[in-house]
């Protein structure tokens, strides 16, 4: 017997050593303007929210809302409080191409918190 | 007689252990073999309050990868970025008139930047792709 309890010992630390919880995974949807390059300049209807994102060490606070610089923490709590009027607001995210994919997930997070799902994400130069 | 009483006693386990050693191993080696379709090597961004990735998903769903240093990978497959636009547009034109809804799952690395993530973005949207959705870490194990 001892040979077999070995072996089934052996399996047993390999498998506890192995053993690791999988992340439970987020998805941020998005929606992105038509590669159409002959469209005019954009629409902007009156209700539209301008986040934009900076790189790192650009624009003070790396974030801004229409036009206003601003931290994270202050763009979570401005950005909850406009979802509060309307949630059907549509964000529109330019981002820097310099600036790192971390803060759009940040960005897509806050507003995933605060109920905003009609987001638009474009890219700067 | 006594020799006869011994080898009932001690049931020969050779080879269910051989059997089962080999079962142990199969399972072992298909369950790496299905993690190795995404990199481990990306560490996503956190997004505590974004919605849940449920199991049942679509079947048709592509997930791309994009890393820090702005590589393009398809179940762990580097791809130059005219590659990774043919296979889209490809994959497009083979699902017909349901190609533009395949959706499309974008697992970057938070270090990425966002220029990398846009050519990926830019090649879906290319191939009339529209259902576009960032993959985060909701909860760390």
């Amino acid at each position: 017997m001892t040979p077999m309890i070995d072996v089934v010992f052996q399996l047993l630390i390999y498998f506890l050593v192995t053993f690791s919880t999988p992340d439970v995974l987020a998805h941020l949807d998005i929606s992105r303007p038509a590669p159409d390059k002959t469209q005019p300049e954009r629409r902007t209807p009156p209700k539209m929210i301008r986040v934009n994102i900076y790189a790192e060490g650009g624009r003070e606070k790396g974030f801004s809302l229409n036009g206003r610089t601003m931290s994270r923490a202050e763009l979570s709590s401005i950005l909850n409080r406009l979802a509060s009027f309307s949630r059907s607001q549509t964000v529109l995210i330019t981002c820097s191409g310099s600036s790192a994919h971390a803060k759009l997930v940040d960005v897509l997070d806050i507003c995933a918190e605060s109920g905003l799902n009609n987001l638009s994400v474009v890219s700067a130069e | 007689m006594r020799r006869f009483k011994q080898s009932s006693d001690h049931v020969n386990m050779t080879p269910m252990i051989d059997v089962v050693f080999q079962m142990i191993i199969f399972f072992v080696c298909t369950v790496q073999l299905e993690k190795e379709a995404i990199s481990e090597f990306i560490a996503l961004p956190d997004s505590p309050h974004g919605p849940m990735v449920t199991e049942a998903k679509d079947p048709r769903t592509i997930t791309i990868e994009v890393d820090e240093r702005g590589r393009f990978f398809i179940a762990r497959t580097p791809l130059s970025e005219a590659k990774l636009r043919k296979v889209l547009a490809k994959t497009v034109i083979d699902y017909g008139r349901a190609g533009p809804s395949i959706p499309i799952r974008i697992r970057a690395d938070g270090g990425a930047e966002h220029t990398d993530v846009k050519r990926v973005l830019d090649a879906c949207t290319a191939a009339g792709l529209h259902k576009i959705s960032f993959v985060a870490t909701k909860d760390r194990a």
